[in-house]
């Protein structure tokens, strides 16, 4: 008894003294400059930037910038070798880098950082973490250094304008750019450093064989998947590595609607989204298509499989590339040969593939030379068409701009595609040749929440045993990914 | 007579059938005693053993549908792999001096204050120790951002007092060391308390020999602790002079595509465990059968 | 028995810990309160210059969830069906490996092995048991790649294969699995702690009994598990406050999605429901979670120190 009382008293007493402490927070007259900004980063409708660059640009003065990305040892080789270039203009920029871990501990650590102000100054991110961000409003806006007109010097006494050039803004891959002005207010908060998308993956050997043609659309898709359903009764034509790729990719290719950065944020319950996932259902109830997460194991190692059951397509990640490639022989060949091409569309015409990669965001720092010297950095690595081929070549992933296609060991690289050996080679080209077709999708508060939501529900959508009917089981996933949507916002 | 002989040896052999039933027994319980650990152990070992393979495998058969139970090509440069990346030297110096600092001031921090809760008597003891219990249960997660803030404002950042001190404490071993203490029988204190004998010599002398398995296994896992921690030194120690052995090999962890390269990360985990199943073996009679009691009145 | 020399001394000698905790431990407890009980707090927004006005709202909130109650009573269900069966488990090898003499220092080593092998690992073995890899289950299209090592093993006995995890597979099956994995999971610190326990019974008592000719069963029931009682409450509480916070095991075998893909979220608990208010910044409505959380394992703690206090030895 005299504990239960000890537990309750000591319970209240924390209790009591958690309530003081809230009472002098929100009566503190501390933080009474009530900016109309408190609300959330990205529903603020002026269309100002958060920065003011000082009137020398960079001034040349000693600053030491931290820069988180993800970076396995053999890119960070390549980062260092062109951070020694641009000390070579920028002397006296030092360039801490640092590989924080995956894509989510970059944000994690950030979060945490920023509650206290100690945030790097540039970071790998992707929409969603800058959507979060925004919300410590910590995420300087580049519209103002892009427009900049300041001349900036060099060791060597050349100069170059502080802001980018109309060839430099036209070189970039334009969904690749237009990735940094998505967060509803029409201001850019990031630069694309390094992109992937989603591409089809073929078994070219097989295609060949039995005179196959490789689907532009997803009705041909379709008739496809019988047709191999019929040549190997025992296989799944198609695999799809990511459910919430494959949703956000449909409503974009019908041009229906997902999600909005403004107002009411989650559009994504609508009949024409029902019913292409009602059709995908049917897919997946006659064995055409199976996903990584239905599958219970990686699709690619479904589509690489030599013997057993297989599949003979496999959608994924363009900078796994050498995933999706099977096993060599012991002589150095391969079992078959790999063919690569844009994902099936809605209209082919039209076509839209999926924007993924990191882009480079700056944080507000005390110092404003050290954010004026981030700019440069950043500016420098995505512009600079040595470093673009280079990262490209080693990391799998694509260039953001298109010049680097003249870079002649790029256009060596890319002239030696095949869907063997160089695998690589060839996602890139077929990335590169569909670069009218990226689209982005809005970033807020709350967008990943709606992605991992939609993701779950097609998942679901596809497996679920309807019980009789399909239309009641679509409507209720639909309606219960919303509730978790709006609750979670 | 020869009743009487024959009675003897009647009985006689119903003492043998006894003790044969007995020695039967005794090889049964045995038996099953041996059977039931050896399949815990098979258990146990099970995913050590996934963990070696898969350390050794290439990214590409890791990904098979149907995963392989040896390794098709036995791929060593995984263990390359995860040590270039790191000044492991360094990592390993630092972590050690961490885990050594920590896990010994946590001991002398867990010994005085399991002593106080299990035989001094003082005000508000049943409340302390309430108070105590109830920290454990709030989520530690929770507690990350409020002491990164307090660090940071301790001007503890990127210093080996932000890895040791915040977590010092382990109210989970006080009450595990009460608890032990508790086993003790309290006459033994008494009686030296009679004796004269003073609080701290009556510890070092009787308590902490006969809690020795328990404080080793604190040890044991304390510096395991130590050893794995990986979110809290990542925030507030990233630079390389306190870099931690787990922060540093987590580098070669992810492909270039910011996934987790599953099997260099085996690896590295198996580099990083190997001293501390080195260290296990040395002690491992001191958890087991190593203390004589004989000299102690129960 | 109480004078005042002891008490400034018991102070004393708690002085470290208390010193120590009240900075990282209550202090972030209270600053927990405080953004309880301010409305939607949110840790980015503040940094920015927000300012919350008092009050209960994150509680409701929570409270309101839909899946609040699938969260606390997937977390209870867990907690009562692992903390028994993993102490007895335990308890029963701790005591065996105490009494054998052959094999004795291998046995101990295998069972130490589970400290240094990483989660990550344990976790990828468990997917691999009982993961069915293929689709289509249950349609006439069903495809199996690899049934898993523990549904080979039930075919091999002629049972049916089992779809533990899968799409489509029931809620006892997912866990029948979790239960599985946390008990393995909890089984090598419970060993180590009991075993220190057993180490601390004097031998005079075996001895004792072994002269009275004790038969084995109650030599364990009358002299080991009271002689051990403080070190079982021990593991018992423990388990209890841990498996109160289980969360990164279902994660090992799910995924982030906390259930398996034809049901998200099934399997979450209340954990896991505070971790993903932690990701997106939302700390006042984690906070509130956390402190009904701590209120539950509160009133079970108080009942199960009632019940061992009645059952304890000492």
């Amino acid at each position: 008894m005299k504990k239960i009382v000890a537990l309750l008293l000591t319970l209240s007493l924390i209790l009591s003294l958690g309530m003081l402490a809230g009472c002098t927070t929100t009566g503190g007259g501390d933080e009474t400059d009530g900016t109309d900004g408190t609300s959330g980063g990205s529903s603020g409708t002026t269309s100002v930037g958060n920065f003011d660059i000082p009137e020398e640009g960079y001034d040349g003065s000693e600053v030491t910038i931290t820069f988180y990305h993800t970076m396995g040892s053999n890119l960070s080789t390549v980062l260092d070798l062109y951070i020694e270039e641009f000390n070579e203009m920028y002397p006296n920029i030092h360039i801490e880098h640092e590989q924080v871990g995956s894509y989510d501990d970059v944000r994690d650590q950030i979060k945490t950082e920023l509650t206290v102000g100690n945030q790097p100054n540039i970071a790998y991110c992707y929409p969603d973490h800058v959507a979060m961000y925004n919300l410590a409003q910590a995420v300087v806006t580049l519209d103002d250094f892009i427009s900049s007109e300041i001349e900036v010097t060099h060791a060597d006494g050349t100069t170059e304008i502080l802001g980018l050039t109309d060839e430099q803004i036209d070189d970039f891959i334009e969904g690749y750019y237009a990735e940094g002005a998505q967060y509803g207010d029409g201001l850019m908060y990031t630069l694309p450093l390094s992109k992937s998308t989603e591409v089809l993956y073929y078994n070219k050997t097989f295609f060949d064989e039995n005179n196959l043609t490789v689907p532009t659309t997803w009705e041909e898709m379709e008739d496809l998947c019988a047709a191999i359903k019929a040549i190997d009764p025992n296989c799944i034509p198609l695999g799809y590595d990511s459910e919430a790729n494959w949703f956000i990719t449909m409503c974009e290719q019908y041009g229906s609607d997902y999600t909005s950065a403004t107002g009411d944020h989650y559009l994504f319950s609508n009949d024409t989204n029902k019913a292409f996932v009602k059709t995908f259902r049917e897919w997946y109830q006659k064995g055409y298509v199976t996903t990584q997460t239905l599958y219970g194991s990686y699709t690619s190692g479904l589509f690489t499989a030599t013997d057993g059951t297989t599949s003979y397509m496999s959608i994924g990640s363009s900078a796994g590339a050498t995933h999706q490639r099977p096993t060599a022989n012991s002589d150095g060949t391969y079992p078959f040969e790999v063919g690569i091409a844009t994902i099936p569309q809605v209209d082919a015409d039209n076509p839209k593939v999926i924007s993924q990669g990191p882009s480079l965001c700056i944080f507000q720092s005390d110092d404003p030379q050290e954010v004026v010297a981030s700019w440069l950095f950043v500016k420098y690595l995505t512009t600079t068409v040595e470093f673009q081929a280079e990262f490209s070549m080693v990391s799998g992933y694509v260039p953001v701009i298109k010049s680097v296609e003249d870079n002649e060991t790029y256009a060596a690289f890319l002239a030696s595609a095949d869907g063997g050996n160089n695998i690589s080679a060839l996602s890139a080209k077929v990335c590169l040749e569909q670069e009218e077709a990226y689209y982005t999708s809005p970033a807020f508060d709350g967008s990943s929440t709606a992605r991992d939501q939609v993701g779950s529900l097609l998942a679901a959508a596809l497996s679920a045993d309807d019980g009789g009917d399909v239309d009641a089981l679509i409507d209720k996933l639909f309606a219960a990914a919303i509730e978790e949507c709006e609750y979670h916002s | 007579m020869a009743n009487n002989e024959s009675m003897k040896t009647m009985h006689d052999r119903d003492m043998q059938r006894v003790s044969v039933q007995s020695r039967i027994m005794k090889w049964v319980v045995k038996f099953f005693t041996y059977a039931f650990l050896l399949i815990m152990a098979l258990i146990v070992l099970f995913p050590f053993y996934w963990m070696i393979i898969s350390s050794l495998k290439s990214l590409d058969e890791y990904r098979w549908s149907v995963p392989s139970f040896w390794p098709q090509t036995v791929m060593l440069s995984n263990y390359v792999d995860a040590f270039t990346e790191a000044n492991l030297g360094r990592l390993f110096l630092n972590t050690l001096y961490v885990g050594v600092v920590s896990t010994a001031l946590s001991l002398v921090v867990t010994v005085l204050s399991a002593f106080a809760f299990a035989r001094l008597e003082f005000k508000g003891k049943d409340l302390m120790f309430g108070a105590l219990l109830a920290t454990m249960m709030i989520p530690g997660e929770l507690f990350t951002i409020t002491n990164y803030a307090t660090v940071t404002q301790l001007g503890w950042n990127n210093t080996f007092y932000a890895l040791i001190f915040p977590f010092l404490v382990s109210v989970f071993y006080i009450y595990l060391l009460r608890q032990n203490f508790m086993q003790i029988p309290n006459e033994l204190y008494l009686a030296a308390k009679v004796d004269g004998t003073s609080d701290l010599k009556y510890l070092w002398k009787v308590m902490i020999p006969l809690a020795l398995p328990t404080l080793i296994s604190i040890t044991i896992l304390k510096m395991m602790g130590s050893w794995n921690s990986y979110i809290w030194p990542r925030l507030v120690a990233n630079d390389e002079a306190h870099r931690m052995v787990t922060n540093g090999l987590r580098n070669a962890f992810t492909a270039t595509t910011g996934d987790v390269n599953y099997p260099v990360q085996m690896a590295a985990v198996a580099i990083v465990s190997a001293p501390l199943f080195l260290v296990f073996i040395f002690l491992r009679k001191y958890i087991m059968a190593g203390v004589s009691r004989s000299g102690i009145k129960g | 028995m109480v004078d005042s020399k002891q008490q400034w001394k018991a102070w004393l000698y708690l002085l470290p810990a208390i010193v120590l905790l009240l900075v990282f431990t209550v202090w972030p407890i209270i600053n927990t309160v405080r953004m309880a009980f301010l409305e939607n707090y949110r840790g980015l927004e503040a940094t920015a210059g927000a300012t919350f006005s008092f009050g209960i709202g994150n509680f409701v909130k929570v409270m309101q969830y839909s899946k609040f109650l699938t969260c606390l009573k997937n977390t209870v269900l867990l907690c009562v069906l692992t903390v028994p069966l993993s102490t007895i488990l335990a308890l029963l090898i701790a005591v065996a490996l105490n009494s054998i003499k052959p094999l004795q220092k291998v046995l101990q080593t295998i069972f130490f092995l589970p400290y240094v092998t990483n989660s990550i690992a344990i976790g990828m073995v468990f997917a691999a048991m009982f993961n069915i890899v293929g689709s289509f289950f249950s349609t006439e299209n069903e495809i199996i790649v690899t049934a898993g090592i523990i549904n080979n093993v039930i075919e091999f006995f002629g049972g049916e294969h089992i779809n533990w995890i899968n799409a489509g597979s029931s809620y006892w099956a997912n866990m029948t699995v979790m239960v599985v994995y946390i008990v393995w999971n909890a089984l090598p610190f419970k060993i180590l702690v009991l075993l220190g326990g057993l180490q601390n019974i004097s031998t005079q008592y075996y001895d004792a009994a072994k002269v009275d000719g004790t038969p084995r069963r109650r030599v364990f029931t009358r002299i080991t598990v009271p002689l051990l009682s403080p070190m079982i409450t021990y593991v018992v509480i423990t388990g209890f406050i841990g498996g109160f916070k289980e969360y990164t095991s279902i994660v090992g075998i799910f995924g982030e999605t906390m259930g398996p893909p034809d049901d998200a979220g099934r399997l979450n608990t209340m954990v896991g429901f505070i971790y993903d208010a932690l990701a997106s910044s939302s700390e006042g409505r984690a906070s509130a979670a956390a402190l009904i959380l701590f209120a539950i394992i509160l009133v079970v703690t108080m009942i199960n120190m009632q019940v061992s206090k009645r059952s304890v030895h000492f």
